[in-house]
């Protein structure tokens, strides 16, 4: 090394003389140079290690992380992604600036670096730990003690942590935890962690915890309202896209509500390319968003009216392609993979005439298995009714035969499905058919042509699904009706009719339809439709989605390469699917997970249904008199009651003390249990905890948090949280004294505040959660951990690395939860804690058989004596689980016995997991001495957990994949499994994705095809392949016939009108000044890392240091506001203070606050609350949609993340003025 | 003795601890030579005070030259009287001197009201700011009460005696008749010598004198070392 120069010596250079050149104008010096070092040392590094950031972005961009001295300087984007192939763009590189930023946070003051709990929390708890000698009584005596618990449950939010060692802050924990489960059932513990794809090791460790002591975990996907409903109802499908480089593959894209250059910068390139390839792209979006400036054409409609322009654009295909003239293409498609030709009964109302539901087998006496889930199509060659190869009903029976030849079910003989009965119709009857608008629902008058069938119930008129999809969309086809004669007539839906609703030019709604199926004609499909979060975070979005969903449907986009739609909200395509739920659910040790769905469980936890005001009565169809129920809640009580939705806490008596209650009673079997419930239920001695929720024996007690920011990012109705989750200061101006009272809960009027014992936070940053949080623990960041990482952008997985050790005291999600585990086991050992059982619930599943629980749709209340409770069909299914809680940590670190002695298996198909088990206990090492796991694998390390998932995953190791489709063979009689043989022999290992990221291996798991290098578009499979669609019909659906769909006018793809809240319905703060009232829409952030990191230096330089509100021009001029000037918004749920970003990029009537702005970042306070201004979500809440809740009938059946109702956020109106005085609270 | 150590040892130590304490400073800690400014945290009132003492300072020093460092006799070779020498004295000393303490007066009040600049302030930074205040503040006072001409001559005691200091023949005789506010501002004065090297006053020697004569256009050369290395050619 060279000797440092002394600097004294080299300042004395001075008296060398000096060289000058150009007369003097410029000089050679020969002074020190070393300080230039520093800023060349910046860019050195002595490590690059692979690692990404777990982040719910989608991007999933691999990255190189560049470590200097164990010190993380800067990341690069990594450029060795597989190669799409010969004539594409390729993927890399990949990754945009706020990713780029990340390394900042590692060592930024946010970072939580120990085990933190609130200094008034803990002085009690080491107070208590001293007087007794069991730690629970310890616990006891502060949480039972209301002024105690009053005393730390007032101070969250409030700062006053303490630093405490790891193992107090876990004692803590896990006295809290196993006092719960003695006191008032383990369902009284709740985890929550979002997106397992995006650090699924992470996801898995927390969920498999929450699952080996008994407590629910909470759906995410529903609860962002990222979940498209309409994808299950259409497709029985969570969700399944293209990967972005398809995009590549497309003749004509619309971005539809979806920016795709700000949400999926890593991918936006893929659209210019498309254009350069010839591809048109046309933008719908209300604002000039970034993705707009793509389009060759702008629609630019009004805020939530999205479903009135895809209605008729919707229109103008149906009468120009389908009845004007018929595409063979387009026949064929509609005829094979939807339920077009399906056949529906009409019944009589009164006088009216109406659509029903579908013709069933067994309506027609045919004697076949499962006769309530076979509907019937009429085929042209035999002029008879049949059933078609590939219904639900044939998917259940056993026969092997669930596949889309089109041939009758029953004689085996090819059959030529009929579109329409125009033409072979007995009758043309006149139906009603709902329609919606802003001046109220009225029905309208449309004729169908209709044949007479007998049936077991006596003579009754049918049609098909197209007869009544073209009167819904009121085309003419010269057989009367109020239907459309021109474009320009005023009727529902043509182009005219929808002028006056969204403001885009009928001319123009003509053109881009015409254009769209005239390219899919052209190019077989390729025609697409980007939908995002703009129009799917609306109440009615399922009814947008339909709509917009249909229009790649008629034309035969979907299921085709560069066609379909493609909905990126959310980073929800898990690829290693198998391995990563074995693991989170535990199920290697105990079974039934207990899974709940979020909207639900934070809709009662959080008392936002206390204040609901518009009665359900006034959103359902003209046809219906009344609503069943007028309060949102008491369809959730039925939803939970007849097993449609899980429901945990489940019963207002503790799970395990029920079991013991059964015993006690006589009941030994699981049945007899499953009997005695039903019966306690019937004779209501025993109550599901959602008909109280207010009763502190149904409160959830602990919630545990991690990888999530549910505290201010994702916690819609956020004072509600505040008010009665956490029972803090809160800036709620709403009351529930005149709100509806529901029929099924029991009202009290003092409602609860303070739910919870302990909210428990795991994370690297002190935001939102933490800071609200009881105790908060340091987590490793992602460059700090194993895990790994996959999106639907691209078909790549890849390895999180640790890139250094965690610093501090912080540890990975793994390793915390490992130590909570171990926490909670010598808890459990300490006071003499002996095995218990456990009665638990579990709802009526999709792609298992209970989805034909509940035939026709019809509901039938075991409460109200239509039918008699029976587990597992008329209500949910109840199980017996054992549990023991010494041996928590002996099970968290191994893979239990049950992955090979039980079938492994994903959307109703099962294999044998034997070999890849015995071959994982040879890779990873077996756990040694004597324990309940001796022998089993070793997933001790959170490197082994991520072997473990590749290993047991059909997507990444290839005889899984081959497995996985000869079960699908068995099930469909179809020849599937070469889709996987190429790459049978691959096994994907974590050294292998750490070289490379690895495209995964085609799978049943998923609907689309990467054969041979083939880019990933769903359903595809479905399409070449014949595989059915997980639906009613085998088909994708445009008819939805359940008993509650007709009561909301759903059953058909519609236009419904935003709801109308204002911001005040009564009494409301003084006004003061001018102000506006602005629809209030909280998109994604440009300048923060998806959802989060909006206080990461490096994105807070980029706009304006600060949260911020966008107006247009107008609006903020009517209002009195300037840019850059702060200003309130709020209505009856908050207040939020930001500074105005005034644009004319932003239509008039809405408001853009931009999701998850910390609220620790420059908030001033207001005068509405005497307090800082909230969060985004302040000024929100959630509304919940009844549809949503269905169950127990085919696709509409409950699955994790796949159905549920969402919570949504979007139609809430904001009064808007400018601040009077900012005022920091500082003093 | 305590003369002897006053005007003898002291000087000698504060002066030795000056300056090496430069040359440890400036080889060791090249990063923390600087003024530390505090410009990004508070404008206002550091723009007044800092440009009022800045320029006081300077006159005050200038002033101090002349009449220590620059014997009584050569003056009187120039032909500038006693009197003269007074009223230049009286009326460029007073005021810079006033200008440089009401400066220091509005920085540390600066320093110790606004928030964020006590936040960041060091020990080092309250250590220079007293034995500034001390040495202004005396240096002030016995100005003021010299204002008689024929008052008390610093240019017969303290000028001659300071020469003596710097000539290694020190004489503290020459202290003797000196008054009690003269002889706290000298030793305040040593006392910050003392303490300078460890403080953000280092700054006064990075004073940019070189931009008045460098050209508009620096080339830096690479280390003679550097440029020696066989350089790769690709």
């Amino acid at each position: 090394m060279k000797r440092k120069r002394s600097p004294l010596l080299n300042r004395f250079k001075y008296i060398k003389p000096i060289e000058r050149y150009a007369n003097d104008h410029s000089e050679m010096t020969y002074g020190d140079r070393d300080w230039e070092n520093v800023y060349r040392r910046r860019w050195q590094h002595d490590k690059v290690v692979r690692s990404t950031h777990g982040v719910n972005c989608t991007g999933s961009c691999s990255w190189n992380i560049f470590v200097k001295d164990g010190i993380v300087t800067w990341e690069g984007q990594q450029i060795d992604y597989p190669s799409t192939g010969p004539d594409m763009p390729d993927f890399e590189p990949r990754g945009c600036p706020r990713g780029a930023s990340f390394s900042w946070y590692i060592y930024s003051p946010l970072r939580v670096k120990y085990p933190y709990v609130r200094g008034v929390l803990m002085d009690m708890w080491r107070e208590a730990l001293k007087e007794h000698k069991n730690p629970l009584d310890a616990w006891k005596s502060i949480v039972e003690n209301p002024e105690k618990a009053k005393q730390y449950k007032q101070a969250r939010g409030k700062g006053g942590f303490v630093r405490v060692s790891w193992d107090e802050a876990l004692t803590l924990v896990a006295t809290s935890l196993l006092y719960t489960v003695i006191k008032y059932g383990p369902d009284r513990n709740v985890g929550f962690s979002p997106i397992p794809a995006m650090s699924m090791v992470s996801h898995a460790a927390g969920s498999r915890f929450m699952q080996l002591i008994g407590g629910p975990m909470l759906s995410f996907y529903d609860w962002y309202a990222d979940l498209p409903p309409a994808s299950p109802q259409i497709w029985g499908d969570q969700t399944d896209v293209p990967e972005s480089s398809d995009w590549y593959n497309s003749g004509y894209i619309i971005t539809w509500g979806s920016n795709v250059p700000l949400t999926r910068t890593p991918d936006a390139h893929f659209l210019a390319e498309a254009r350069y390839r010839g591809a048109k792209v046309v933008s719908v979006s209300p604002d000039y968003a970034e993705s707009t400036k793509f389009a060759d054409d702008w629609l630019s409609v009004k805020q939530g009216t999205d479903g009135a322009l895809a209605m008729a654009m919707g229109h103008v295909i149906l009468k120009e392609y389908y009845v004007d003239q018929q595409i063979p293409y387009f026949q064929q498609y509609a005829k094979t993979y939807t339920d077009f030709p399906f056949v529906v009964t009409l019944k009589k109302d009164g006088d009216k005439w109406v659509a029903g539901r579908f013709l069933q087998a067994k309506d027609l006496g045919r004697n076949v298995t499962n006769a309530e889930w076979k509907p019937i199509v009429y085929d042209d060659s035999t002029n008879s009714f049949v059933i078609p190869n590939g219904t639900i009903g044939s998917r259940w029976d056993g026969q092997g035969k669930w596949n889309l030849h089109m041939v009758d079910e029953e004689t085996e003989q090819p059959i030529e499905p009929r579109l329409s009965f125009l033409g072979i119709e007995n009758e043309l009857i006149t139906i009603h058919i709902p329609y919606f608008s802003d001046e109220g629902s009225k029905t309208i008058e449309r004729v169908v042509p209709a044949k007479k069938v007998q049936t077991a119930d006596g003579e009754t008129y049918v049609t098909t699904v197209y007869d009544l999809v073209l009167a819904n969309y009121g085309i003419d086809r010269g057989i009367g009706g109020n239907v459309a004669r021109t474009y320009d007539d005023l009727v529902p839906f043509t182009p005219a009719w929808q002028e006056a609703i969204t403001g885009v030019k009928r001319e123009l709604v003509i053109k881009i339809a015409r254009e769209f199926a005239q390219n899919a004609i052209d190019t077989n499909g390729r025609s697409m439709i980007i939908v995002g979060a703009g129009i799917n975070h609306w109440f009615n979005s399922d009814t947008i989605y339909r709509a917009v969903l249909n229009l790649v449907l008629f034309v035969g986009a979907q299921g085709v390469n560069g066609g379909g739609w493609a909905h990126y909200v959310g980073q929800e395509k898990l690829r290693p699917a198998e391995g990563w739920q074995i693991i989170m659910t535990a199920r290697d040790w105990t079974a039934p997970p207990k899974l709940q769905n979020g909207t639900s469980f934070f809709y009662f936890a959080t008392d936002q249904w206390r204040y609901e005001e518009t009665p359900v009565d006034e959103l359902v169809s003209p046809l219906v008199k009344k609503a069943r129920y007028s309060h949102y809640a008491d369809y959730n009580v039925l939803a939970a009651r007849l097993g449609w939705l899980p429901s945990y806490p489940t019963f207002n008596k503790n799970g395990i003390d029920l079991y013991k209650e059964a015993i006690a009673n006589g009941a030994t079997t699981p049945e007899q249990i499953g009997n005695y419930v039903a019966e306690q239920l019937k004779t209501k001695q025993l109550q599901f905890a959602i008909e109280d929720p207010d009763n502190e024996v149904n409160f959830p007690r602990n919630l545990i948090v991690w990888r999530a920011n549910l505290i201010s990012s994702s916690g819609k109705g956020h004072e509600y949280f505040l008010k009665h989750l956490l029972g803090t200061t809160h800036g709620l101006l709403n009351d529930d004294k005149d709100s509806l009272r529901p029929q099924e809960i029991k009202w009290r009027d003092k409602a609860p505040e303070g739910k919870l014992d302990l909210l428990v936070n795991l994370d690297f940053r002190m935001a939102g959660t933490a800071l609200y949080s009881d105790v908060v623990l340091p987590a490793a960041t992602w460059y700090e951990k194993h895990d790994l990482s996959s999106t639907d952008m691209h078909p790549f997985i890849h390895p999180f690395n640790p890139a250094i050790s965690a610093p501090w005291e912080a540890r990975s999600d793994w390793d915390i939860f490992k130590s909570l585990a171990k926490a909670v086991s010598d808890v459990a050992k300490q006071i003499g804690m002996k095995p218990v059982k456990e009665v638990v619930a579990t709802p009526l599943m999709h792609d298992t058989a209970q989805e034909l629980a509940q035939p026709f749709g019809k509901v039938l209340d075991w409460s109200k004596g239509e039918c008699e409770p029976i587990p597992g069909k008329t209500m949910p299914n109840i199980h017996v689980v054992e549990r023991d809680y010494t041996l928590i940590y002996e099970k968290m670190i191994a893979l239990g016995p049950n992955v090979a002695k039980q079938p492994m298996g994903i959307k109703g198909i099962a294999w044998s997991a034997k070999d890849e088990y015995e071959k994982l206990k040879k890779t990873l090492g077996t756990i040694k001495g004597a324990s309940v796991a001796a022998g089993c694998p070793d997933i001790s390390a959170a490197k082994n957990v991520a072997e473990a998932i590749l290993t047991l995953s059909s997507t990444t190791n290839g005889k899984v994949a081959v497995k996985a489709w000869e079960a699908l063979e068995k099930k469909t009689d179809l020849s599937l499994a070469d889709l996987a043989k190429e790459r049978e022999e691959e096994c994907f290992t974590f050294e292998q994705i750490t070289a490379q990221p690895k495209t995964v291996i085609t799978s049943p798991a998923f609907s689309g095809s990467e054969k041979g290098g083939r880019r990933y578009s769903p359903f595809t499979t479905n399409v070449e392949r014949l595989i059915p669609w997980r639906t009613l019909t085998g088909r994708q659906s445009f008819y939805l016939d359940h008993e509650l769909m007709h009561e909301f006018g759903e059953a058909m793809a519609t236009f419904k009108p935003m709801l109308q809240h204002r911001p005040f319905s009564k009494k409301r703060p003084d006004a003061k000044g001018k102000e506006i009232i602005l629809n209030y829409l909280t998109p994604h952030n440009k300048w923060s890392i998806h959802s989060m990191y909006f206080d990461a230096l490096p994105m807070l330089t980029l706009f304006r240091g600060g949260p911020t509100v966008w107006i247009n021009k107008d609006d903020a001029e009517e209002a009195g506001i300037r840019d850059n000037d702060w200003i309130e918004c709020f209505n009856r749920n908050g207040v939020v203070v930001a500074r105005a970003v005034v644009s004319h990029r932003l239509p008039r009537g809405m408001a853009f606050m931009h999701h998850a702005q910390d609220r620790h970042i420059n908030v001033p306070g207001t005068k509405l609350t005497n307090n800082r201004g909230g969060t985004h979500n302040s000024p929100t809440r959630i509304h919940v949609k009844p549809t949503h809740m269905i169950g127990g009938y085919a696709q509409l059946s409950y699955g994790f993340n796949y159905y549920g109702p969402t919570g949504n956020q979007r139609d809430l109106y904001v009064i808007i003025r400018k601040l009077e005085e900012v005022d920091w609270l500082e003093d | 003795m305590l003369k002897q150590f006053l005007w003898v040892i002291l000087p000698y130590i504060s002066l030795t601890i000056f300056i090496g304490g430069h040359i440890w400073r400036y080889q060791y800690d090249q990063f923390g030579w600087t003024s530390k400014s505090s410009e990004v945290l508070e404008k206002k009132q550091l723009r007044l005070g800092s440009l009022l003492f800045h320029w006081g300072i300077l006159f005050v020093f200038i002033g101090h030259v002349m009449g220590i460092l620059i014997p009584e006799p050569v003056y009187q070779t120039l032909g500038i009287s006693e009197e003269t020498y007074h009223l230049i004295a009286l009326v460029g000393g007073i005021p810079a001197g006033l200008l440089a303490f009401i400066g220091l007066i509005i920085l540390i009040r600066r320093r110790i009201t606004v928030k964020r600049v006590r936040a960041t302030s060091s020990r080092s930074d309250w250590v220079a700011l007293f034995f500034l205040a001390v040495v202004i503040l005396t240096g002030l006072s016995s100005t003021l009460l010299n204002i008689d001409s024929n008052g008390f001559d610093y240019r017969t005691t303290i000028g001659p005696w300071f020469r003596s200091v710097l000539t290694f023949r020190p004489n503290p005789a020459y202290m003797e008749q000196v008054p009690i506010w003269f002889q706290i501002h000298v030793i305040a004065a040593f006392g910050i010598f003392a303490v300078w090297p460890f403080t953000r006053l280092v700054h006064v020697f990075s004073f940019p004198l070189r931009y008045l004569r460098r050209s508009y256009v620096v080339y830096r050369k690479r280390m003679p070392k550097q440029a020696e290395q066989p350089h790769q050619i690709h």
